[in-house]
């Protein structure tokens, strides 16, 4: 009894400063675009909520780098040391995503469905599409960023890419980029 | 039904042009192949496709591709890399067990991704990663390890220091640092013109060796999991001279070898190579080559491992006039760097043994590899015995992982250093027992 006492105050002081550490570095500038607890208010910008931690962990290094070239993301990664990164993704993993999808088109939804069915996008994103570990949830994302970050992978392959991604795209065409990405958006 | 399966099954051999491997892919970019008209391996509660909407499906992915319907509910997927540095308490070293009187510690860690290991005159060590895309150089001052990005931003580079000069090779480039152990900020030859370096990703980010004839030996994987070669630049072992001029195709039907050495004795080169996937969690296994004669056929796409015709890619007498690996070294289990030992730390029994490094399994249910092991063979690789060496990288019971053992690199006292891609680090492996 006598020593749970002691234990106590110093578990309670480890718990608050493992609270406090999982406050990323540069929320603020995240949440500008990447919207509150990373669900994104804006469809250019993903949200950020409930992705797989290794997957934010692995795109922040690329990022950072410039080996993934996002405009927007330029310099705003300047400075923070991996370990920073790791706190960011952790943080952004253990955020509950809501998603904000626009106007259901049934055939679109429909057409999407088949097709990512048919390419087994569920082998590695999970049948729910909710992703894991370097796999990106891809339900509730944003429609039209999911429509241009497929573009890019399948147009623009290069060191950053994934190119796992870029081949599993790489068949595709414009109409099957539309429908997978109303799909997902919606998928829930 | 009847119809549709049969179509989906037609289509699915029509496509066995792609990719999957026992490593992470890296498949090439937009394959230009026709759409078919069904998807392949379309589950069957799949709704009827709406035929006047619906557009035509895109072909499977390259990594899938030769993946049979019966497996479209698999969940195996590549296994995640860690591009961010672990430090030294992150590892959980404790868990590696080595035969009695080896031991084996942290020698430095902040090197994410790190792959084949070089060593120059200086001391200083060399290597390159795979979808991080740095060269790291690794200093030692006798009691600590620091590195730094000597290049980076390249498709999946390898790297060599041989005379003092450091080559790299990435997919899609070869460059040369003259002299950069004393110069550390010396502009980079770019010599790419001169390998003529196919164009393809898949499997082909590379290995770098100066062999004992003072060529550069480079591998060519198959741009795909199985497929006739879209082109005969595949799916093969090269040598250049040290400029890129001079080039010899020197063996053939080789799928993804991911490392290499030269017998002590003979000075034959021994190679491991990757089996293909999705034939399930038994086969066909991962293959240690030697090649005795130069021009050897190593049986990819037709025959694979021990003497398996592949059912894919059908040919009569599948496995005639191929040279059968020196021993199989397990399904999917991703066998990379291959070292002889030829230093005097280890026990004398060690001499000339293989040091095989298996990176571990992806395409398989539950893990294989994720081990270090030793085969013993004669010089002309009979009578192979393999035998666990370091495990422990891989938790059997709970299916899980935490490291992956990935090259060798022979230090001047003979202790053995280990590259973890995983976690970014490298061990030192050395002996202090009886011998």
């Amino acid at each position: 009894m006598h020593y749970i006492h002691t234990l106590l105050p110093a578990l309670a002081l480890m718990l608050a400063s493992a609270a406090q550490a999982q406050q990323p570095p540069r929320l603020e500038l995240c949440a500008a675009c990447h919207g509150p607890q990373g669900n994104s208010q804006n469809p250019q910008f993903p949200s950020l909520a409930g992705q797989p931690k290794i997957f934010m962990e692995n795109q922040l290094v690329l990022i950072r780098e410039g080996l993934r070239d996002i405009p927007a993301m330029k310099g705003v990664l300047d400075g923070l040391k991996d370990a920073d990164l790791i706190v960011m993704a952790r943080y952004f993993s253990e955020q509950v995503p809501v998603p904000q999808p626009g106007p259901l088109d049934a055939e679109r939804f429909e057409r999407g469905k088949v097709l990512a069915r048919g390419m087994l996008c569920g082998t590695c994103h999970l049948p729910d599409y909710k992703g894991r570990e370097q796999m990106p949830r891809l339900a509730g994302q944003h429609e039209a960023f999911l429509r241009a970050v497929m573009e890019e992978y399948r147009d623009k392959p290069g060191p950053g890419r994934d190119t796992v991604m870029t081949n599993a795209l790489g068949g595709l065409n414009n109409q099957h980029l539309d429908d997978l990405a109303h799909f997902l958006s919606h998928v829930k | 039904m009847t119809r549709k399966l049969t179509l989906a099954g037609a289509v699915l051999v029509g496509l066995l042009t792609g990719c999957a491997t026992s490593e992470p892919p890296k498949p090439q970019a937009a394959p230009a192949q026709p759409a078919p008209q069904v998807a392949a391996a379309q589950p069957a509660a799949a709704p009827a496709p709406m035929a006047a909407a619906m557009p035509a499906p895109p072909p499977p992915p390259a990594w899938q591709q030769g993946r049979p319907a019966s497996m479209a509910d698999s969940r195996l997927a590549p296994v995640a890399g860690k591009n961010t540095v672990t430090p030294a308490s992150e590892i959980p070293l404790d868990k590696l067990k080595l035969p009695p009187g080896f031991k084996i510690e942290i020698w430095s860690t902040g090197t994410p991704g790190i792959r084949a290991m070089s060593r120059g005159a200086s001391g200083k060590i060399y290597a390159g990663t795979r979808g991080l895309g740095r060269v790291y150089e690794i200093s030692d001052n006798g009691k600590e390890r620091t590195s730094r990005v000597v290049v980076d931003k390249l498709n999946q580079p390898a790297v060599v220091i041989h005379k003092g000069n450091l080559y790299v090779m990435a997919v899609d480039k070869a460059l040369r640092f003259d002299g950069i152990e004393k110069n550390p900020n010396v502009a980079p030859v770019d010599m790419t013109a001169a390998f003529k370096l196919p164009p393809q990703q898949h499997h082909n980010w590379k290995y770098l060796r100066f062999g004992p004839d003072g060529k550069l030996y480079v591998p060519f994987g198959a741009p795909c999991n199985i497929c006739a070669l879209p082109t005969q630049e595949y799916a093969q072992i090269r040598r250049y001279n040290a400029d890129g001029t001079g080039m010899e195709v020197i063996a053939t039907g080789v799928r993804n070898t991911q490392g290499f050495d030269w017998h002590p004795v003979t000075k034959q080169l021994w190679f491991t190579d990757h089996g293909r996937d999705w034939l399930g969690d038994d086969g066909p296994e991962d293959e240690l080559n030697r090649l005795s004669k130069t021009g050897q056929f190593f049986g990819f796409p037709s025959c694979h491992a021990n003497g398996i015709a592949d059912p894919d890619i059908k040919k009569d007498d599948a496995c005639k006039g191929v040279t059968l690996p020196v021993r199989t070294m397990g399904p999917h289990a991703a066998n990379m760097g291959l070292h002889f030992y030829t230093g005097k730390m280890f026990p004398a029994k060690y001499r000339n043994m293989a040091f095989v490094a298996r990176k571990g399994s992806w395409n398989r249910t539950t893990k294989m590899g994720y081990d270090v092991v030793t085969v013993n063979a004669d010089a002309q690789g009979r009578n192979p015995v393999m035998t666990p060496f370091i495990t422990g990288f891989a938790d059997p019971a709970a299916n899980t992982f935490w490291g992956r053992p990935t090259y060798f690199l022979q230090m001047p006292d003979g202790s053995l250093l280990l590259s973890d891609e995983q976690l970014g680090a490298i061990y030192r492996i050395s002996y202090s027992g009886k011998k």
